[in-house]
This record gives C-alpha cells, sequence and structure tokens, in this order.
C-alpha cells in the first residue's frame, strides 16, 4: 500500500462511515420533523389508571422510592406542558396522590402538587387533601405545616384565616418551621379578629427576634392591638389585604 | 443472497433458542393477566389491558434484544463460530446486516404474536374495534425493536456481551426521553444546551414509536405517523449498521 | 467415495486463463507481517515477521511450528480472519484484501466451533451455500460429505450434542463440500483417534488426488511426513526453513543398526570406534554404525570373530528430530530406542 492509495479495507471503512454519516443526518431531520409534528405520548397515562400508590407498590418490588422519583419526574413535566396549552390538568390529583402514597416523606411532592392544583387547576379541595395526607404522614414537618398555612392563606375565590393561623402556629412550634411563621401567625390571627392570640404572638416576636425592624414592627401591632381591644373597634387592627389570583408566574 | 443466508441462519437460531420461547410465554401471561387485574381498575381495565399489553411488547422485546442480541456477534467472536462464516467469501458489512435482520425477524414475530394475543382478548371482551389502533402500536413497538436490535448489533460487534447489554439498555432509556432532551437544550445556557441536544440527535428518538396513550382509547394514529416512523427506523438503523460495519472492517479475530 | 470433479477450465473469477491459473501459486505472501500493539502501555508484540512464502499449485504443503510460532497467526491472515499489519498475500491470485479470495477456499480453524441450534446437516447447507452452491446441490452434497466423514447415521442431531472428535470431522466437512481449489487447515488432525487420524490423511491424499493444493498446520508429525511434500518451519514468527521432506532427511546420515549374537567378550577395534557403538541386551547385542558407508568393513569385522548376525536396519533421522533441532538450535542426537526404522 503506498501513501497516496487507499487500501482496500481503508477504503471499505471510509464508504461505512461516509454512509453513516448520510443517513445519520437524515434521521436527525427526521426526528426534528417528528419532535414538532407527532403529538407527544402522554407522561402520565401509564400511571393515571392505577387505583392507589398502596396498590401498585407491592409492585416495586421494593424501589417505591424510586418508582416516586420517577413519577415526580413525569409529574412536573406533565405540569409543565399542560400549564403552557391546555391549563388543564385531570390527572394530577391522582398523580400525586399515588406518588405521595408510594413516598410519603417527599415533602415536595406535597407541597409541589398542592400549589398546582389550588392555583392552577382550581381544585382546592383536591389540594387540602394532599396537604392533610402530607401532616398526617409527616406531623413533625414544620415546613408541611407553614405551607398548608399559606395555602389557606392564598385560597383563590376567599382566605381561610382562621385554619391559616393555626397552621402558622403550629409551624412556629415545630423545630423546622420557618422562623416567619410566627409572625406570619400573628399576622393573620390579627385579620381574622382573633386579637389576643395576635397580641400574645407579637410578644414572643418583639422579645425573641434578632432583628430590630422586626421587633419595631411587632411592638408596632401590639399597640395596635391594645387601641383596638380598648375601643372594642377590631377593624383598627385588622390591615388591607387582597385576595392573590397567581401564585406562580409563567414563562412564556 | 448472502445477507439472506445469514439472516435466515440467525432467525433460526433466535427462534430456536429457549429464552424467546420463554419470553413469549411470559408476554403473553401478562397479556392474560390483564383480565384479574381489571377490575381493581376502577372502570379503566380496557385502558389497563391495552396498555399493560402494548407495554409487554416494548419489554418483552427489548429482553430479548438484552439477553439474546447483545451477544449475537460478541458470542460469535467468543465462541469463534464466527471463524466458519467470515473465512468464507462473505464480506463483513453483509453478515452485520444479516444477523440483524435476523434478529428484527425474530422480533417481529414475537410482537406479532402478542400482538395477536392482545387482539384476540379484546374481540373476547367485545372491543375488535380496538384492533386497528392495537395493530398500529404493534407495528409501531416492532419498529422500535428493529432500531434497538442494529444497537444491540453495533455494540456487540464492538463489545463483550455484558457490556453490550449495558449501552444498549442506556441508549434505549436516554432514547426515550430525547424529545424531553430537545426541549430542555433550549432551556439551559449554551454548553450545556449544546450537549443535550447533540445527545438528543445520536441516541434513537424513540417517543416516535409511542402511541400507546392514542391506542389505549382505541384511536388510530396518522399515515403520516406510521410512515415518518418506518422511515426513521430504517434510516437510522442504517446509520447505526454502517458505524458498525466500519467498526467490524478492521477488527481482529484472534 | 472417490470424488471425479473436473479441474477447473476456462477462466477463473480473476479473469486468468488456466495455464496462467496453474504457473500462478495457489499462496503467495510478500513480506506479510502481523504486529499488535497494547492500547494502553503502547507495547508492540509481533505476531508474524515479513513472511515471503509460496505454495504451488497442487501440492501439499506442512507448516509447523512450536506453539506461539505463528502458525495460526498466517492461517488466519490467509484466511480473512486477522487484518496484515504490512505485506501483502495473495490466495489463487486474489489479493486477500478481496472476498473473492476466499471464493475457491476451503477453511478448518483449529478446534472448530458452530452454532449449537443447527443439525449437521443444516450447518453444511447453509457453509455450501454460503460458498457459492446452490440449495439444491448444496442440500445434495451435505449428505454426501456427512456420509464420507462418518456423521451420516444421525443427520437430524443438534451440534450441541457432537462431541469433539465429531465437530472436527463436521469442520472437514465444510471446508471441502464446495470443493475447493485451495485447502488451509489448522490441525486437521486435534480431537481425532487413529481411526479419525487416519480418515483425515486419505481426505488430503484424496485432495491431491484431484489436484487441490493443501496448506496444513500440524504437530503431528508423522502425518506431516507421509502427507506433505513440502514443509515450512516457523519460529517465533519467523519463517526458519523451507524444503521438501526428502531434503530435510537426506541431510541427515543415515545410521545402521545390527543385531547380533555370540559377541560377548568382543572389543570394537581402534578403527571403528569413531563410527560405532555398542548397546548390551540380555540375549543380544546392539552395534550402532553412524556411518552407513562403512558397513561392509563392520560386518566384515564381526563375521571373522564369530558374531551371529541377527538382523541389519538402516535407520534414518525423523521429521521429528530435525524438527526439534531446528526448532531447539542444536543437532540433536537421537536415541536407539527414537530411531525409526525405514
Amino acid at each position: 500500500m503506498t501513501a497516496a492509495r487507499l487500501s482496500p479495507q481503508a477504503g471499505r471503512m471510509l464508504v461505512a462511515l461516509g454512509l453513516a454519516a448520510l443517513l445519520g443526518v437524515g434521521a436527525d431531520q427526521l426526528a426534528a420533523i417528528a419532535s414538532r409534528r407527532l403529538p407527544r405520548p402522554h407522561p402520565l397515562e401509564e400511571l393515571s389508571y392505577y387505583p392507589s400508590g398502596q396498590r401498585l407498590e407491592p409492585a416495586t418490588l421494593g424501589h417505591a422510592e424510586t418508582v416516586a422519583d420517577l413519577a415526580w419526574l413525569r409529574a412536573v413535566q406533565y405540569y409543565g406542558e399542560h400549564s403552557r396549552t391546555d391549563m388543564r390538568f385531570a390527572n394530577l390529583y391522582h398523580v400525586f396522590d399515588i406518588l405521595t402514597s408510594l413516598s410519603p416523606h417527599f415533602i415536595p411532592a406535597y407541597v409541589f402538587g398542592s400549589f398546582a392544583l389550588a392555583q392552577e387547576g382550581n381544585e382546592f379541595g383536591h389540594a387540602e387533601a394532599l396537604m392533610l395526607k402530607g401532616i398526617e404522614a409527616n406531623p413533625t414537618s414544620g415546613r408541611l405545616a407553614f405551607e398548608l398555612g399559606f395555602l389557606y392563606y392564598v385560597r383563590p375565590g376567599g382566605r381561610e384565616l382562621r385554619h391559616a393561623g393555626e397552621y402558622f402556629e403550629r409551624a412556629a412550634r415545630l423545630p423546622d418551621g420557618p422562623t416567619s411563621s410566627r409572625r406570619f401567625a400573628a399576622y393573620v390571627r390579627q385579620n381574622a379578629g382573633d386579637l389576643a392570640v395576635a397580641w400574645a404572638l407579637w410578644r414572643d416576636v418583639a422579645q425573641n427576634s434578632d432583628n430590630r425592624y422586626l421587633r419595631e414592627m411587632a411592638e408596632r401591632e401590639m399597640r395596635r392591638i391594645r387601641r383596638a381591644q380598648r375601643t372594642g373597634r377590631a377593624e383598627l387592627a385588622r390591615n388591607r389585604v387582597t385576595t392573590p389570583v397567581v401564585l406562580f408566574e409563567r414563562n412564556h | 443472497m448472502t445477507v439472506a443466508l445469514i439472516a435466515r441462519n440467525t432467525f433460526r437460531e433466535a427462534t430456536r433458542d429457549r429464552v424467546l420461547a420463554g419470553v413469549v410465554i411470559a408476554g403473553v401471561l401478562l397479556i392474560l393477566a390483564t383480565q384479574p387485574l381489571s377490575p381493581l381498575a376502577l372502570g379503566e381495565g380496557q385502558r389497563l389491558t391495552i396498555d399493560l399489553g402494548l407495554t409487554g411488547i416494548s419489554f418483552f422485546g427489548l429482553l430479548i434484544v438484552l439477553l439474546v442480541g447483545t451477544s449475537l456477534v460478541a458470542k460469535e467472536i467468543e465462541r469463534r463460530t464466527i471463524f466458519n462464516l467470515l473465512s468464507r467469501p462473505i464480506s463483513r458489512p453483509a453478515y452485520l446486516v444479516g444477523k440483524w435482520l435476523g434478529l428484527s425477524g425474530a422480533l417481529w414475530v414475537v410482537a406479532g404474536v402478542l400482538g395477536l394475543a392482545l387482539w384476540l382478548l379484546l374481540v373476547a371482551r367485545g372491543l375488535a374495534s380496538h384492533g386497528p389502533a392495537v395493530l398500529e402500536a404493534a407495528y409501531l413497538a416492532g419498529l422500535e425493536l428493529t432500531v434497538v436490535t442494529a444497537l444491540a448489533v453495533l455494540f456487540s460487534a464492538l463489545s463483550t456481551p455484558v457490556l453490550s447489554a449495558l449501552y444498549t439498555l442506556g441508549f434505549y432509556c436516554v432514547g426515550q426521553w430525547s424529545w424531553d432532551l430537545r426541549e430542555f437544550a433550549h432551556h439551559f445556557p449554551a454548553a450545556l444546551g449544546s450537549t443535550l441536544a447533540v445527545v438528543a440527535d445520536v441516541v434513537p428518538n424513540l417517543p416516535i414509536f409511542n402511541m400507546r396513550a392514542l391506542a389505549a382509547h382505541g384511536e388510530v394514529t396518522t399515515l403520516f405517523h406510521l410512515g415518518l416512523a418506518t422511515v426513521y427506523a430504517v434510516v437510522y438503523s442504517g446509520c447505526v449498521l454502517g458505524l458498525a460495519a466500519a467498526a467490524f472492517e478492521s477488527r481482529d479475530f484472534k | 467415495m472417490q470424488s471425479s470433479i473436473p479441474r477447473p477450465t476456462g477462466r477463473s473469477v480473476s479473469g486468468q486463463s488456466a495455464a496462467t491459473e496453474v504457473s500462478t501459486p495457489a499462496v503467495r505472501t510478500v513480506g506479510l507481517a502481523k504486529s499488535y500493539r497494547h492500547p494502553w502501555t503502547g507495547k508492540v508484540v509481533t505476531g508474524l515477521e515479513a513472511l515471503d512464502l509460496e505454495v504451488v499449485r497442487g501440492e501439499v504443503m506442512g507448516y509447523l511450528g512450536p506453539n506461539g510460532a505463528g502458525k495460526t497467526t498466517t492461517l488466519k491472515l490467509l484466511t480473512g480472519l486477522l487484518k496484515p499489519t504490512r505485506g501483502e498475500a495473495w490466495l489463487l491470485g486474489e489479493s486477500i484484501t478481496q472476498v473473492a479470495s476466499r471464493r475457491r477456499l476451503g477453511f478448518l480453524p483449529e478446534q472448530p466451533y458452530f452454532y449449537e441450534y443447527l443439525n449437521a446437516l443444516e450447518y453444511l447447507e447453509m457453509a455450501g451455500q454460503l460458498s457459492g452452491l446452490g440449495a439444491h446441490d448444496a442440500h445434495g452434497r451435505a449428505q454426501r460429505w456427512l456420509g464420507r466423514v462418518g456423521l451420516g447415521e444421525r443427520p437430524g442431531l443438534i451440534l450441541r450434542k457432537y462431541s469433539k472428535g465429531m465437530l472436527q470431522r463436521l469442520g472437514l466437512a465444510a471446508a471441502l463440500l464446495h470443493e475447493p481449489d485451495l485447502l488451509i487447515l489448522d490441525e486437521p488432525m486435534s480431537g481425532l483417534d487413529p481411526f479419525g487420524r487416519r480418515d483425515v490423511r486419505d481426505l488430503i491424499l484424496e485432495q491431491r488426488e484431484r489436484g487441490t493444493t493443501v496448506l496444513f498446520s500440524s504437530h503431528i508429525l508423522p502425518d506431516v511426513e507421509v502427507l506433505c511434500d513440502r514443509v515450512a518451519i516457523i519460529l517465533n514468527g519467523r519463517l526458519s526453513r523451507v524444503a521438501t521432506v526428502g531434503d530435510l532427511v537426506r541431510g541427515s546420515r543415515q545410521q545402521v543398526e545390527i543385531r547380533c549374537t555370540g559377541v560377548r567378550p568382543l572389543e570394537i577395534v581402534p578403527e571403528l570406534r569413531d563410527v560405532v557403538r555398542r548397546h548390551d541386551h540380555p540375549n543380544e547385542t546392539d552395534f550402532l554404525l553412524d556411518d552407513d558407508t562403512r558397513l561392509d568393513e563392520t560386518l566384515a569385522w564381526l563375521l571373522r570373530h564369530g558374531a551371529q548376525i541377527r538382523a541389519v536396519t538402516p535407520q534414518r533421522a525423523t521429521l521429528e528430530e530435525l524438527f526439534l533441532a531446528t526448532a531447539g538450535g542444536t543437532v540433536a542426537e537421537p536415541s536407539h530406542q527414537e530411531r525409526k526404522s525405514a
């Protein structure tokens, strides 16, 4: 074999590689067309007819958490797809119910699922049920308690301040509850008209907060509550609030 | 002629392998098992039957590819049966294409048998109208297996049976996510996005072959879909086999 | 079964005329070499160094060498299973880089393996068709050859149940089925009992009668001695020697063994001490004469001293001894028992 002439073997290799390259480009083009024009397989179809997570759990052969993870990925995809298109989330509650049955301590699943159901899917009842299920399975989760309080607080169509206050207080008592829980509790109790409870919660903030401005704010609210209690006019203690309608910003 | 001979021999060997028979039996049993499970599906028994049945075709077909296909060439090299073939006047690309055709043929038989079992079950349940959709879905599943078999032949020509199975399975899994990867590529910074886009181009775009959701409702797909999937399967398989042929050309059989 | 297959006429695959074909060597290599580079260390190991070899049409050539010498490497390079690092080779005038070079080739690899789930008939039919036979022709020949190699009684038995010897016979049948003009056999006697080896010898002789060129490697040197026109010896990847068997053994001096009785007290005379050695046995004595040109002189001396001559037997060096001498780099003096009777 001279330097200027390819061996037959090298020639055959080059032909094969050339053909592969040509066909590869063709395949890529076809795939791009398909991904644009063909209906996407629905990521949750295979889960949506399982009756419950408990029934599914034996089939996971000890890998319930992994299956839950995969279901989580699919759920996020499902949410993303429908939030960009028809805003219909028919199977969302069912899937999150299965997911959280397979993985009862998967806190983010309760949080994301509930808020997506409440805000995007207009299924507050399902959202509440999911969150309560989470709290039952995770009674010491301050985070879940806080999030449920927040869910009640931002409930579309009408806040549930009493319930919000209850859960904010609960979060405040639990070790992993956010530090803002007590303030949130005080705030909503105050707006719900529970002035005595609110005053006690603000006093706690005034005495224990590291933040000077928060202490000043707490003392200010305490004085407003005392004024309302002395005059018998609870509205003096309430703050103006608006009902939020958008929880998540959509990225178009 | 040579390709046909090798394909026929490979088909014969695959269909005489007990693994294939065992897998087909398991697939039929799964399809039949959907019936006792149906009442648990709270009125969705029909979807359960069709979806599990079609998933069974894909799953068991993949199992055959991993158990049989990935050792198709590697085992011949290890056991030296390849000496008897390549010392005859046959080209190495013809050998690989014959291997691919033979096993693909066996897998089409598996898809056909399981698809027929599923259809018969649906007829027994009074759902004969779902036949065309199930047929189309089984056809697409067969195309998917043909593509995965090409990958198995490529890896089998380059590596050991175990590694070939792992690589094939890896490509299969990532291939199922290929459309998502294409989408994600747009939302990430340039370097990562480009990488994801390349990966999405390289792996087989398997969602093309997935119409299980439609079939579960008895809905047929378009001729455009079927045609596009067919052409893609042939073109992608051809690309993979071309790579296999190039790599195999310089392979020494010690 | 004697095959009556007509010799090739007209043009060959490569377009050569019959006359040109006869003059073209069956196998020709020029600088054919194979080396392996370790993928991690980069170390290069040489399997075969620059082989220049020609195998004449119609001859039977033995390819000898110790284990690891490069015999199988050579045969696999010729049959396309290994790619050469350097050099070129031709089979029946066709370059080994072309698929066509294997069209008239029959190859038996060492310790052949076959598809477990086929039976012998199916395998031979496939082998025949892959070598260019039509389906009907392949079927007929497959049946005949199964019988010819002693496997005809159970053609439907799957190959997974075949013994090593049966597989070797099947491999031979597959190599011969399409009546190749060139046979390359790697250890064809391997795994066979003496009856099997005899059958293979007969097959090779039959092919030689037919005009087929045979190149085979073997460790069983007595068979090589019987079958081969020429022998090539390869050592450490390099061709050491190519010669006829006759030239190889003729080069060695012939010894003669004289067996006699009645010579117990006899001393060897000084003029014969350099060429005669004595071995005493309980009932007789052997005198080994290294130089057969002094046989008359030695016999006369023995007869003069009253010896009773029982036998005079010429002894020549075996191929094995010559091979060992060549391979070991020393001239080995064979023992009395190792010498083969001519």
